[in-house]
């Protein structure tokens, strides 16, 4: 059997230890031992966004990332996001602009683009659909997202300029 | 009678207003909970070994060694479900489908061991551990074939007992038939034999599937004394009803609890894993979870491909006066819905247009391969893309104007549908219009020079006859405080049918829709529902709810009265309350049913005055950008233009147009399950490719119609597929316009188009 | 995933020694993004995976000096990608970037996975081939250096020996020659490519001195074009030229079908994208 080792990191601001083994993904890790679902496993492959995580202040696929890389780093997910209570501009946006059907893909979708508008505060089409190539919807919700994101970044302009 | 809870909400003109998701929140903050990601305390994981042959006699199955990997609890096959559950079969159509391979397996991927553990990874570690030894049988996979061959995939036929249509088909040996359906009006052979013009195609559809992003996923919680279900299901009243015929149980000993969808487009109807967890849990005695992964969705269910053969006579004037359409459903291993989709779609095949002498045959057939159910459409986007191909070649051949050639045979309000129903709320008419306007069809169009790139546009056309007769319930709780809880079966996996239920309370109670709470579907209190499907549920539940809510409003309007407020009085419900019961105590109960008219279509015939409550109307446009040297297809432009009856919610509204005509964009163009000797070459993400961000037309327009649907609730009526209907045919239309070739199945890749192209130009392209 | 062991060195020495020459279920792992489909998969079950994300931090970083840059192994695409240095010298790389794979996967794979792990369809490695790109390989025995061009033998697989690292890749400068990577796609636009061509041209006005070409995706591995560049070296680029190099380019690729098209389709695809190429190419439109 493989053997078990503990890993701590940070988890959403706080100290965190976890009981891994090699063979678990990050999903997983945040499921089981934390109870936090909003990335999840769809393709399991690296390309639909759905298990998105932040790790070290990059964006990475949960699904494609082993547990215990995440020893000693700063992790966050979309939980974070809407510390004390409230939403933060991205998902305003989202809700306002109906950016979501079934919502399976809107965590991974929320993230990418809170990363997106911390690189390029103000993109162009092009720039955001070039950033989420690699978060893809069933739904199809890819117009209302476009809109999200536009919607976003001039919310966030206006608290910053606030 | 007004009561605001949520001080930004206002009451007045609920309907017709785009009212956020309510579930928003819950979604972008990850919260929301899915199947597939809960958990229950003491949950077992189960993982399935499934069949690599796709049809076989099972000889031997050995479970040994996985039986000794330290944390297997259970290694099942059938033999052991029989224990537990002594007819082990279940379907909706027929009780064709084994919860694990009995004796047979039918198709690559089907379930015949399930292992049992409380790790998941013990679990598929185990599963690697199972071996078995088939004597392999030749297969069939062809639809047209399998009407006439010698290779069965079932050795006897179960019809369910649930459907009329299908009593004569019990005992049926020697044949893969599961339904033929017939359509018969006017005299068909004597009017094309007279017909000036005759035209004759075929045209045939891939194997494609939904990948919901939220595979499917299931967890049954067994105990004697009751057994709930945590479940990814589209209809959790079916699953209830099943899974106590399973048991023998009444109806109350079974309860379904539905977390939200990660979407289901068809797939998580009637049932899925339901059968298998409940012999699982019953055989662990503990909760018991399945959750696939996205391969294993490649063995669940999948759209019907189908073959089209259309026939058509034309008069000298282009008016179209014969038409045989002879559609040959690819429904896989297992009946699942598809005799439904057979007839109930079967019977649209001939189109929007008048015609005077329609012959229709659609056959339900058995095949060796993953089985096929419904898929946003129930088989309506396979026969419009043979209908507006060939209506496009007709037109074409007669040197007509397509478009023209459509409006002089579409079939208006007021002329009768090929089964004799009278059109009436179908506005073929005015979505044709607005199509063509978005399209700016009257203006000079670029076709591109002499260069690589050639540009083309098209047009196409459908309507779809919604199921029925089917049944809602819904009750409305209205609270001691005024507040309104809505209990409907519908399930809400992304439609935005809670919001716009929601917003039919309030508009009855005068109260803001934000204030309405729709509760999570659980069959112990929300009442039966037929199922989440074909688009039906905005209108018959939304009838049911409007009656649940009127029932309330009624009610409440006679406790004023006991209470001794005057005619008209607006005093608060919370008061009103307050009055009667001297404390915030009591409830006021509203229920609705609903059930449309309805009237057999006669045997043999098809014909009926009412088979359907309501038609939808869809219509697209497409330009396109064909590279002549590679065969890519640039899509610069898509409008889709349906008929919604009134738009309850406007905004979801028009992302269900978006939705539904983006997800078919990928049928279209390149989605395609790749089968080779029945084993399935591309199951994951990366090779069965899904439309993205940089797939979207260059201008996607979505429009709708209002044309008030005189029989609906507010003048409204469903709208979850009817964008699907002529995304194909409209782009092969216009590709055929750009570079004058004419793809006769989808997808619509760049090797397809190329592939043409060279034969057009006589110059094949050679295989290596 | 089915069970395995991870053991975490925290030196390319220690790493190599943990390897096992003939032990095919013992791999180094990186960024782990190739590996971790495949485990998924099931195609591959390893009985140990050593990773390389704990050795020394000189292996993960660009250095530019008067002959090139020098990436080792463990930068992941996404400093590939956002690399002051990496645009100067080698702008058609940094082009490349922008649609390989996504965001995601390229803040986590790293150049050295995306050579080891011989899959034909990447589209790093026949940018770098174009470019003349040499690698530095570890193993027990010391260091050796191999030109890019001579890593690849054949489907999924390269020269390296089971217990061998490469260490780091030599980029020489692309100074003023044109470059182009083309990517093309038959299902999604964000799908695996069907072919990759990728051309580096050393180009005065319409004539070409010397032309680096490179084919992917399309054949069993990135292979270089020999004859389609012969067919371009010393000419001058007109449409007749360009149909040539691609005639040429065809009878020297060995194709493979897949679902992204069959062997005579890939062909033609060739046949148009290296001309498109080299077009892109001298326009400076490239990737
Ligand atoms: C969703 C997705 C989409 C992708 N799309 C594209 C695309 O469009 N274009 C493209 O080019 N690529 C694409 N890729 C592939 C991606 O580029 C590779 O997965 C990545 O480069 C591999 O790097 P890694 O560090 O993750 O490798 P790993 O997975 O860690 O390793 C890959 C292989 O290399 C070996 N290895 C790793 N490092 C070394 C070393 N230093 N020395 C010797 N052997 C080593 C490993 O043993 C393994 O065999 C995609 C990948 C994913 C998951
Ligand atoms: S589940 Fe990880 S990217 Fe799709
Ligand atoms: S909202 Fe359903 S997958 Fe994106």
């Amino acid at each position: 059997m493989t053997a078990t080792r503990t890993i701590t990191f940070t988890l959403n601001g706080a100290p965190v230890s976890a009981d891994v083994k090699p063979h678990h993904n990050l999903v997983e890790l945040l499921q089981t031992h934390f109870g936090l679902t909003g990335a999840r496993e769809t393709c399991g492959q690296g390309l639909c966004g759905c298990c998105t995580v932040i790790v070290n202040g990059r964006s990475v696929s949960g699904c494609l990332y082993l547990a215990s890389f995440v020893d000693g780093a700063d992790v966050r997910t979309v939980e974070a996001l809407d510390g004390a209570g409230k939403l933060s501009p991205v998902q305003e946006a989202f809700i306002e602009a109906s950016a979501f059907q079934c919502g399976y893909c809107t965590p991974g979708f929320i993230l990418m683009v809170t990363q997106l508008l911390d690189e390029h505060p103000d993109p162009d089409e092009e720039q955001i659909k070039h950033y989420l190539t690699g978060n893809l919807c069933r739904c199809a919700t890819y117009p209302e997202v476009m809109d999200a994101v536009k919607l976003a970044a001039r919310k966030r302009k206006a608290a910053a300029s606030a | 009678m007004a009561t605001t809870l949520n001080p930004a909400a206002k009451a007045g003109a609920q309907v017709g207003r785009s009212v956020p998701r309510l579930e928003g929140r819950d979604k972008v903050t990850g919260r929301a909970e899915y199947t597939h990601t809960m958990r229950l305390p003491g949950m077992l994981h189960a993982k399935l070994f499934r069949s690599t042959v796709p049809h076989g006699r099972i000889k031997s199955v050995d479970t040994s060694a996985a039986k000794k990997l330290p944390g297997v609890l259970h290694v099942v096959t059938v033999d052991d479900v029989r224990k537990v559950l002594p007819h082990p079969y279940y379907g909706p159509a027929f009780h064709d489908q084994p919860i694990l391979a009995d004796g047979k397996v039918r198709f690559v991927g089907e379930p015949v061991a399930a292992v049992i553990s409380a790790d998941p990874h013990i679990a598929e570690e185990a599963v690697q551990l199972i071996t078995a030894e088939y004597e392999e049988l030749p297969a069939i996979y062809d639809e047209v074939e399998a009407l006439d061959t010698n290779i069965f995939v079932h050795e006897e036929l179960k019809p369910a007992g649930t459907f009329a249509d299908l009593k004569h088909l019990k005992g049926a040996k020697g044949t893969n038939l599961a339904l033929d359906y017939r359509l018969r009006r006017g005299d068909f052979d004597k009017a094309y034999a007279a017909a000036a013009h005759k035209f004759e195609h075929e045209f045939k559809t891939q194997k494609v599937l939904h990948l919901s992003f939220e595979p499917f996923a299931c967890i049954c919680d067994y105990r004697e004394t009751g057994v709930t279900f945590y479940d990814s299901t589209q209809g959790p009243s079916f699953v209830r009803t099943e899974m106590a015929r399973l048991l023998g149980w009444p109806e109350n000993k079974v309860r379904i609890k539905v977390p939200y969808l990660g979407s289901g487009y068809g797939s998580k109807l009637y049932i899925k894993l339901e059968a298998l967890a409940l012999a699982l849990s019953m055989i662990a005695r503990k909760p018991v979870k399945i959750a696939y992964t996205f391969e294993e969705m490649f063995y669940q269910i999948t759209r019907h491909p189908s073959t089209f053969r259309i026939k058509s006579g034309v008069d000298k004037d282009g008016r179209i006066v014969a038409r045989k359409c002879e559609v040959f459903w690819n429904g896989g291993a297992y009946a699942d819905i598809g005799p439904r989709v057979t007839q109930k779609s079967g019977l649209t095949a001939a189109g929007p247009y008048d015609i005077d002498n329609v012959w229709i045959d659609s056959y339900a057939l058995y095949t060796n391969m993953t089985p096929a159910g419904a898929l946003r459409g129930f088989g309506v986007p396979q026969l419009v893309w043979a209908y507006e191909n060939h209506t496009d070649m007709m037109a074409r051949a007669l040197n007509m104007d397509p478009v023209e050639f459509r409006r002089k045979n579409l079939a208006v309000e007021g002329k009768p549908h090929a089964t004799g129903q009278m059109l009436k709320d179908h506005p073929v008419d005015k979505v044709m219009d607005k199509v063509l306007e978005r399209m700016e069809w009257s203006k000079p169009f670029d076709k591109g020079g002499s260069g690589h790139i050639k540009r083309g546009r098209g047009f196409a056309i459908a309507n779809k006859a919604v199921i029925s007769p089917t049944t809602s319930v819904a009750i409305v709780n209205v609270a001691a405080d005024g507040s309104a809880t809505l209990y409907c079966g519908t399930v809400d996996m992304g439609q935005g049918s809670d919001t716009a239920m929601a917003q039919m309370v309030a508009e009855i109670l005068n109260i803001p829709a934000e204030d309405v709470r729709v509760t999570p579907r659980d069959t112990d209190v929300t009442p039966y529902d037929m199922g989440t499907l074909g688009s039906r549920s905005l209108f018959h539940m939304g009838h049911a709810v409007r009656r649940a809510a009127e029932d309330a409003r009624d009610k409440l309007k006679a406790l004023a009265k006991e209470v001794g407020e005057p005619e008209g009085s607006n005093i608060p419900i919370a008061d009103l309350f307050q009055k009667r019961y001297g404390m915030q105590a009591g409830n006021v109960i509203g229920s609705g049913i609903y059930k449309p008219d309805y009237t057999p279509p006669a045997p043999g015939t098809g014909q009926s005055p009412n088979v359907t409550p309501f038609w939808m109307v869809a219509g697209s446009g497409a330009e396109v950008e064909v590279d002549i040297e590679t065969g890519h297809v640039k899509i610069t432009k898509l409008v889709n233009v349906v008929d919604c009856g009134k738009a309850i919610n406007p905004k979801s509204v028009e992302t269900q147009i978006s939705g539904a005509a983006l997800m078919h964009l990928g049928f279209s163009m390149f989605e395609k399950m790749h089968l080779d000797g029945g084993q399935v070459t591309n199951a994951s993400l990366a090779d069965y490719k899904i439309p993205g961000f940089h797939d979207l037309p260059s201008v996607l327009e979505s429009h709708y119609v209002e044309h008030d649907q005189s029989n609906g609730p507010f003048g409204a009526k469903g709208v979850g597929e009817v964008a699907t209907f002529c995304v194909g045919p409209a782009l092969a239309n216009a590709i055929d316009d750009a570079c004058g070739v004419r793809l006769m199945e989808m997808p619509l890749n760049a090797e397809a188009v190329y592939r043409a192209i060279r034969a057009k130009q006589g110059k094949p392209l050679e295989e290596a | 995933m089915i069970p395995f062991e991870l053991a975490e060195p925290t030196s390319l020495a220690a790493a190599v020694k943990l390897l096992d020459p003939d032990d095919e279920t013992v791999r180094p792992i990186a960024g782990g993004t190739a590996l971790m489909l495949m485990m998924k998969a099931g195609v591959f079950r390893p009985q140990k995976l050593v990773s390389l994300r704990k050795i020394e931090a000189k292996y993960s970083g660009i250095a530019a000096s008067g002959d090139g840059l020098r990436i080792g192994a463990m930068t992941t695409l996404n400093a590939v990608e956002r690399s002051a240095d990496v645009k100067k010298h080698a702008p058609v790389v940094t082009r490349t970037m922008r649609t390989l794979s996504n965001v995601r996967v390229r803040n986590v794979a790293t150049v050295g996975g995306a050579l080891a792990h011989g899959d034909p369809h990447m589209d790093l490695p026949p940018v770098l081939m174009a470019l003349g790109a040499t690698l530095t390989i570890v193993g027990p025995k010391g260091e050796r250096k191999l030109p890019l061009e001579e890593l690849f033998t054949g489907y999924y697989e390269t020269v390296l020996d089971k217990n061998e690292l490469i260490s780091e890749v030599h980029v020489p400068s692309q100074g003023a020659k044109k470059g182009a990577y083309m990517k093309v796609t038959t299902g999604s636009a964000d799908d695996w490519p069907a072919l990759g061509v990728a051309v580096v041209l050393d180009a005065d006005g319409g004539a070409i001195k010397s032309a680096r070409v490179v084919g992917s995706a399309a054949t069993t591995k990135a292979t270089r074009l020999k004859a389609a560049e012969t067919v371009l070296n010393g000419k001058t680029v007109d449409d007749k030229l360009l149909k040539a190099a691609g005639d040429a380019a065809i009878e020297e690729s060995e194709f493979i079908a897949d679902v992204r098209g069959s062997m005579p389709y890939k062909r033609e695809l060739m046949r148009v994208y290296v001309g498109r190429a080299v077009r892109a190419a001298m326009q400076g439109t490239g990737a």
